[in-house]
């Protein structure tokens, strides 16, 4: 094994093990208890998985590079028939350069984890079986941490009863986690010159059964996740003890977000489809399965997917970085509000008396109150996007920044209309032809599961709005305003009308969104409103992949749903997201699953050609619209 | 012949700089103009104040008739004047085909509402406008390449781009700031009877911007010489070339002498 792979293998090892140590110290092994080990050992795969299938590319390209340069070390043109020598003689590097297996690459990676998790744990179970009280520093080293972290019983660490086995399966269990990450990383690309990474057993196993199979598994874990939480939910069903609620939020989480891979993985045509209605009726499942945590979750999930999908309209596609985007859900949110309750505002109390109608019912109901809403923020949207029409890139960020908190703090100090800190109040529920949708569905669907299906229904219709005019001459126009703002004037675009339109439709979905929240608050206040909101749309969607509407459901699934399964470390959230931003740069720079468009502009040209071709047609049929419309 | 395009004492100021100085031309329907000039002559800028993209602090510009000072750069090309540009500036994550949509895209006429409900009548347009963009790249060279981002095409291709997204618009006149530039001998040769075609076939009045002495001679029916933003010639290939004050702007005014007295022992 030359040098510089098993550096790189230990390098990787390395910083899987950072990541992990991050998790030890913030509790997650004693929080998930018994199968915390194998937990942590597949996560760690999957960062091996995320940087091995990297790794198998990256080399290719480094190597038919440094043989070209490295020649004879002479710089200039090469010209003629030596340069033709010189190319076969890149060629034929290759073979043994790739005779490091992936496989090897892949275990030394995992032994290196799992010594440094070993010898770490060791430490720690040590000094506390000798008495050491380690917590006074690091709050959530505690024995019962370490002791799942090491697969025993907190008593045990405190007699330091812990048998040198344990240590040892410690590090099998990571080297194996090393393994079956090659071994999947080799599986997913099968380039013939993959077949000497690991060897021959892989050019079998890469071969089509394990692609196939792959597939089918892939196509199916979403289903198979959500009959497992339908199952959980089941009265007399108990597992997980007092953790149930916040596992069965992680597998709904996992099967959304699994849910789209599997439509990634459909062969187009009629599989996409049938899969895609099926994905769809599964998701509206949802609402009527899950109690009222999970659905006030998802649902917030689903509020910032709207927003995400409006934000990406300003940002995405017309590429105008907008930060103060929270302006028009809290137009839209207050906009329900005064409607809604128009008793909790003194203003518009007096107002009413004055004119003989009593405040003390709602003005208009929830679906008469959704066009007002939405024709609120998108003169919001127009008001704010006048002044800025010439600023470009952080002129633009800096006066929308100034702008969101304009609103916030009208919201606070207009204390005669918007009651100041004390908020809004009572804001009424959505009905359905005056009923509750819990007396209609006889308490089948909770108040949040509505919300959470009100959620879903919106943001399927905003998806596929966005998306239609993504694929029209106006979305043509705002990405040529995107790559050339004079050229794209030049080329015949109106861009007053073209900048203004993609504030006022960003600020109507966002409006959209807003009402939908302040619904699920019932009470809402200034503070709900702050920048964070901003910088939480503008995050899922740079973690999802801008322009991409499958990506930016994924970024509110992690951006938004996570941080409440890991609701003990709440006070970690901010670093979560900084780590989780950061892992992501580094992994997919262009997002989890990037728009064609992104891909084309980051990938090598020659790849581009013939992944656009592909990926164009795939974005055509499916665009996210594929699964969305069908509910 | 009328004068499709006039351009009257137009005068543009940076600073102290006059880029473009009291400069008059017309230009015949169903020509092929080109403006010659040494580097810094003002002919990108001269260009620049036809498109909209300066203003001009002095003068006119007359187009089909009527005046496009104070247009905007959208409104000058609706009214039927399309441009490339000498620095190539495609938009370079679209593909070949999206790039001439956009070109089109003043001539599409369908409603935002129609796109999100696919009526029949957007689809058909749609059709119709990719269709039309198929054959403007073909009618370019570029069949085929569709599908191709444009900024994988390779250079020569991309200013064949430039063409076909200029084309997309349908304009009257186009302006062509050095098409030729960075292109090998058998490039050059294609883009040349590109702009004959150009005229030839689509009726397009061409006035462009070109470095290489041997197509201008060569594609040219009229001449236009800027130096210091000032026009100094004007007239057939020929005429030009023989113009002293020509050769002293390309040249130098010593050179300039030497050529005259060779050309006399000549
Ligand atoms: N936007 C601008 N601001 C200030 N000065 C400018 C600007 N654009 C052009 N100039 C100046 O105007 C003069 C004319 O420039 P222009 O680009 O029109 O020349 P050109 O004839 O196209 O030259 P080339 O053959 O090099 O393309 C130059 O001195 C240039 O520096
Ligand atoms: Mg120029």
């Amino acid at each position: 094994m030359p040098l510089e792979s098993a550096t790189r293998a230990v390098r990787t090892g390395l910083i899987a093990f950072a990541f992990l140590s991050y998790l030890i110290l913030i509790g997650i092994p004693g929080r998930i208890g018994g199968p915390a080990l194998p937990v942590l050992a597949l996560i760690a795969a999957l960062f091996f998985w995320l940087i091995l299938r990297r790794e198998s590319i990256g080399q290719f390209r480094q190597v038919s590079g440094v043989g070209q340069d490295s020649s004879e070390g002479k710089p200039g043109w090469e010209i003629g028939p030596q340069a033709g020598a010189n190319g076969s003689r890149v060629r034929e590097l290759l073979p043994s350069r790739f005779g490091t297996p992936l496989v090897l690459k892949g275990l030394v990676s995992g032994v290196t984890t799992g010594l440094l998790v070993a010898i770490v744990s060791g430490i720690f179970a040590t000094a506390m079986g000798n008495g050491v009280a380690i917590q006074p520093v690091l709050d959530k080293i505690v024995p019962l941490n370490i002791a799942a972290l090491i697969g025993v019983s907190p008593g045990q660490i405190a007699q330091s009863d812990v048998s040198f086995i344990r240590f040892l399966v410690q590090v099998l269990l990571f080297a194996g986690a090393g393994i079956l990450a090659a071994l999947v990383a080799a599986a997913g690309r099968n380039e013939p010159a993959q077949n000497a990474l690991t060897g021959r057993l892989s050019a079998h196993l890469s071969g089509p059964t394990i692609r196939s199979g792959g597939r089918f598994a892939g196509i199916a874990l979403p289903f198979v996740l959500l009959v497992y939480i339908a199952w959980l939910g089941l009265p007399g069903v108990t597992a997980f003890g007092t953790n149930e609620g916040t596992v069965r939020l992680l597998l709904t989480l996992i099967a959304t977000g699994s849910g789209l891979f599997a439509l990634r993985l459909c062969r187009p045509g009629r599989e996409k489809l049938v899969v895609a209605v099926l994905l769809g009726l599964g998701v509206v499942t949802m609402p009527f399965i899950l109690d009222q945590f999970q659905n006030s979750v998802m649902g917030l999930v689903f509020i910032f997917v709207m927003m995400g999908l409006g934000l990406n309209i300003v940002v995405g596609y017309a590429g105008l970085l907008d930060l103060g985007y929270v302006a028009f859900f809290a137009i839209g949110a207050y906009t329900y509000a005064f409607l809604s309750a128009p008793f909790s505002s003194p203003y518009i109390s007096s107002l009413l008396i004055l004119l003989g109608i009593s405040p003390e019912s709602p003005l208009l109901g929830y679906w008469m109150a959704l066009p007002v809403a939405m024709l609120t923020a998108a003169v919001g949207g127009v008001l704010l996007g006048i002044p800025v029409l010439r600023l470009r890139g952080d002129y633009l960020a800096i006066v929308t920044l100034g702008f969101g908190e304009i609103i916030r703090l009208f919201m606070l100090n207009l204390g005669e209309l918007t009651n100041g800190p004390r908020g809004i109040l009572e804001i009424s529920q959505p009905a359905l032809f005056g009923l509750t949708p819990v007396d209609v569905t006889f308490g089948l669907l909770s108040s949040q599961g509505w919300i959470f299906l009100l959620a879903l229904v919106s943001s399927a219709l905003v998806a596929f709005i966005a998306n239609r005019l993504n694929g029209s001459r106006l979305g043509r126009a705002w990405f040529a305003m995107q790559e050339d703002e004079d050229v794209a004037e030049a080329t015949g675009v109106h861009l007053v009308r073209t900048k203004l339109l993609a504030f006022a439709i960003g600020a109507t979905f966002a409006g959209m969104a807003g009402q939908l929240y302040a619904a699920r608050q019932i009470n809402i206040f200034p503070e709900n409103f702050s920048l964070f909101v901003s910088i939480d749309a503008l995050a899922l969607i740079i973690v999802g992949g801008i322009g991409s509407p499958a990506g930016i459901v994924l970024g509110a699934l992690a951006l938004k749903g996570l941080p409440e399964v890991l609701r003990g470390v709440d006070e970690y959230r901010i670093v979560t997201f900084a780590a989780l931003l950061v892992i992501m740069m580094i992994v997919r720079p262009d997002g989890i699953l990037p728009s064609p468009r992104r891909r084309i502009q980051l990938a090598d040209p020659e790849e581009a050609v013939g992944d656009s071709d592909q990926e164009t047609g795939e974005a055509l049929a499916d665009g996210d619209g594929g699964k969305e419309e069908d509910q | 012949m009328t004068a499709l395009l006039s351009i009257q004492h137009v005068t543009k100021v940076f600073g102290g700089l006059t880029a473009v100085d009291n400069v008059d031309l017309e230009i015949a329907e169903r020509s092929i103009t080109s403006l010659i000039g040494p580097n810094g002559a003002g002919k990108t800028t001269l260009f620049n104040c036809l498109t909209g993209l300066h203003r001009p602090e002095v003068g006119e510009i007359l187009f089909n008739g009527s005046s496009l000072i104070g247009l905007r750069p959208d409104e000058i090309t609706e009214r039927g004047v399309a441009r490339t540009y000498q620095n190539i500036r495609l938009f370079g994550r679209m593909t070949a085909l999206e790039n001439v949509l956009v070109g089109q895209h003043l001539r599409l006429q369908s409603s935002h509402w129609s796109a999100v409900l696919r009526t029949s009548r957007q689809q058909e347009e749609e059709r119709a406008a990719r269709e039309f963009g198929r054959e403007l790249l073909d009618f370019v060279g570029l069949r085929g390449r569709e599908e191709v981002v444009s900024t994988n095409l390779p250079y020569g291709d991309q200013r064949l781009l430039e063409v076909a997204r200029a084309l997309g618009s349908r304009p009257l006149l186009l302006l062509l700031d050095e098409p030729a530039a960075g292109m090998n001998p058998s490039e050059t040769e294609r883009m040349m009877d590109l702009v004959h075609r150009l005229r030839d076939e689509k009726g397009v009045t061409v006035f462009l911007i070109e470095h290489d002495m041997k197509v201008v001679m060569s594609i040219s029916e009229s001449v236009a010489v800027l130096d210091y933003g000032e026009k100094i010639a004007e007239g057939t290939p020929e005429e030009v070339r023989a113009n002293e004050r020509v050769i002293e702007a390309y040249l130098g005014p010593e050179v300039a002498v030497e050529e005259a007295a060779g050309n006399a022992v000549d």
